[in-house]
């Protein structure tokens, strides 16, 4: 079968991968994208829309997502439809004076950093969210947070860069990659073979699956998150809305796998690690979530899970508990043992990177020196294996 | 799509989300090659009924766009609840 030629073979269709792929056209790559399944197939079509920057950890994270925040704003106006992007501020809830402490704790850094972010009493939230419930003693509100659509999204990335010459297919997958002289051979699963001078791991919580073919290990883990859709509805206040208690689950460092009589004593909540997101769409529907599971590669949804979801809803805003809910569905978040997400090329390996987590790698591809300092992201930092070592 | 026009193009083949048979042509001829991308590209089937009127509709327009056969059209997932259900109706005590 053929061989097909690119400069820059990007591996997986979500966000990261669309992303990735329709930069690196921009500054004149030829540029082939690659999904096992279709486009949005694994986490970007399985989440909710929120670029949320109250959830940021103070430091290179937060930085990068002003600098995220800036690109969405450009990219309304530069892609080819619509992606529904929307500026309409958030609102974390705070139950309790131990998670009062945590926020005015978190909302000080944040601050520090340069985030438009404060504590708002009851009666402020009042006037921003009306519905919510009456023992909420206070809650922060930050006017920056946004939202885009991740279907629309892809969909404006793909379509952007198909006019500038991206060649994109999906149902294809790498079966093995090879090293050549200069950059790499992939044997795709429909038989035909491409080569090209680097690749891009854009693939996840299935990152690992394509570096093992080169025999580096990415200590990436799916970790699920449950999703529930309800029917379209009237704008319930102004902001989108957190719990404390989805950031404090956030930022916990994250623990082992609980299993057997271990996770059985546990709590329903802590046990699904649930946390709540409550954001509304652009056609009316609030996707509301969501669970932190270490429940390997399932994507089912489960009762247990909507049930605490849904109690959890009308916990917050009882006057929602006779709204329908239409649909659920459960993404795979890439998580790592930091917290941090994994870009940058593999040691031992020239022209091959991961990109798993965020979108900042153009540079890196091109050589251009990063807007940001990436050494606390490079694939290498848990390494003991390297592709020269496990060869 | 010229015959299609004449047909009419304008009728509504998800009638929960108000999408048209040239708005689901249109993302077919844009790249989408099965229901799930076209679900996501124009919302027909993400509606309130879940697709139940339009997914064999939209399966048969991507049949016939992509010259598959209808077996060869890969099936979209179907999502609980399956039908709309109040909040209230997951406590424990129901």
């Amino acid at each position: 079968m053929e061989t097909m030629r690119c400069e820059v073979a990007v591996l997986g269709a979500g966000v990261n991968g669309t992303s990735i792929a329709y930069e690196l056209c921009r500054r004149g790559k030829s540029v082939l994208l690659l999904d096992r399944k279709v486009m949005g197939a694994g986490a970007s079509g399985a989440c909710d829309d929120m670029i949320l920057l109250q959830s940021k950890k103070p430091g290179i994270l937060l930085e990068m997502a002003f600098a995220s925040l800036e690109r969405f704003k450009a990219l309304v106006d530069e892609l080819p439809c619509d992606i529904e992007f929307d500026t309409r501020g958030g609102t974390i809830l705070i139950e309790d004076g131990e998670h009062l402490a945590v926020m005015e704790d978190f909302v000080a850094k944040q601050r520090a950093c340069g985030l438009d972010v404060e504590i708002i009493d009851a009666a402020r939230l009042r006037g921003l969210q009306p519905l919510v419930a009456r023992d909420i003693i206070a809650s922060t509100y930050s006017p920056t947070d946004s939202q885009v659509n991740p279907m629309l999204l892809m969909k404006g990335f793909a379509l952007g860069g198909t006019k500038l010459g991206l060649r994109h297919r999906s149902g294809v997958w790498p079966l093995g990659i090879d090293r050549l002289a200069e950059g790499w051979a992939l044997d795709l699963s429909d038989g035909s073979r491409v080569e090209a001078e680097a690749i891009v791991d854009a693939a996840g919580a299935w990152a690992n699956d394509l570096t093992k073919m080169i025999g580096f290990q990415v200590p990436i883990a799916p970790r699920k998150g449950q999703v529930v859709v309800t029917e379209s509805l009237p704008p319930i206040g102004a902001t989108n809305v957190w719990s404390a208690q989805y950031i404090v689950s956030k930022l916990k460092p994250q623990a082992a796998p609980a299993s057997g009589a271990e996770a059985a004593a546990k709590k329903p909540a802590d046990r699904f690690g649930l946390g709540f997101a409550f954001t509304g769409t652009h056609s009316g529907n609030y996707l509301i979530g969501s669970t932190r599971e270490n429940a390997g590669y399932d994507t089912t949804t489960d009762p247990e899970a909507l049930g605490l979801i849904t109690r959890q809803v009308q916990r917050f805003f009882p006057a929602l508990s006779r709204i329908n809910f239409i649909r659920s569905f459960a993404g795979l978040r890439p998580s790592t043992p930091d917290g941090m997400p994994i870009l940058g090329e593999v040691p031992g390996a020239p022209r091959f990177f991961v990109a798993a987590g965020h979108q900042v790698m153009a540079d890196l591809i091109c050589g251009d020196k990063p807007t940001f300092p990436m050494e606390a992201f490079a694939p290498g930092r848990f390494a003991a294996t390297s592709p020269g070592a496990a060869r | 799509m010229e015959e299609v026009d004449k047909a009419g193009a304008d009728r509504l083949i998800c009638r929960c989300e108000e999408i048209t048979e040239r708005e689901i042509r249109e993302a077919i001829r844009a790249g989408a090659r099965s229901v799930v991308e076209i679900k996501r590209w124009t919302r027909a089937g993400m509606g309130i009924c879940q697709g139940r009127s339009c997914r064999r509709l939209v399966e048969r327009i991507l049949a016939e766009e992509l010259h598959l056969r209808p077996e060869e059209v890969a099936i979209s997932s179907f999502r609980q609840p399956v039908r709309p259900v109040s909040m209230r109706s997951m406590d424990e005590e129901n």
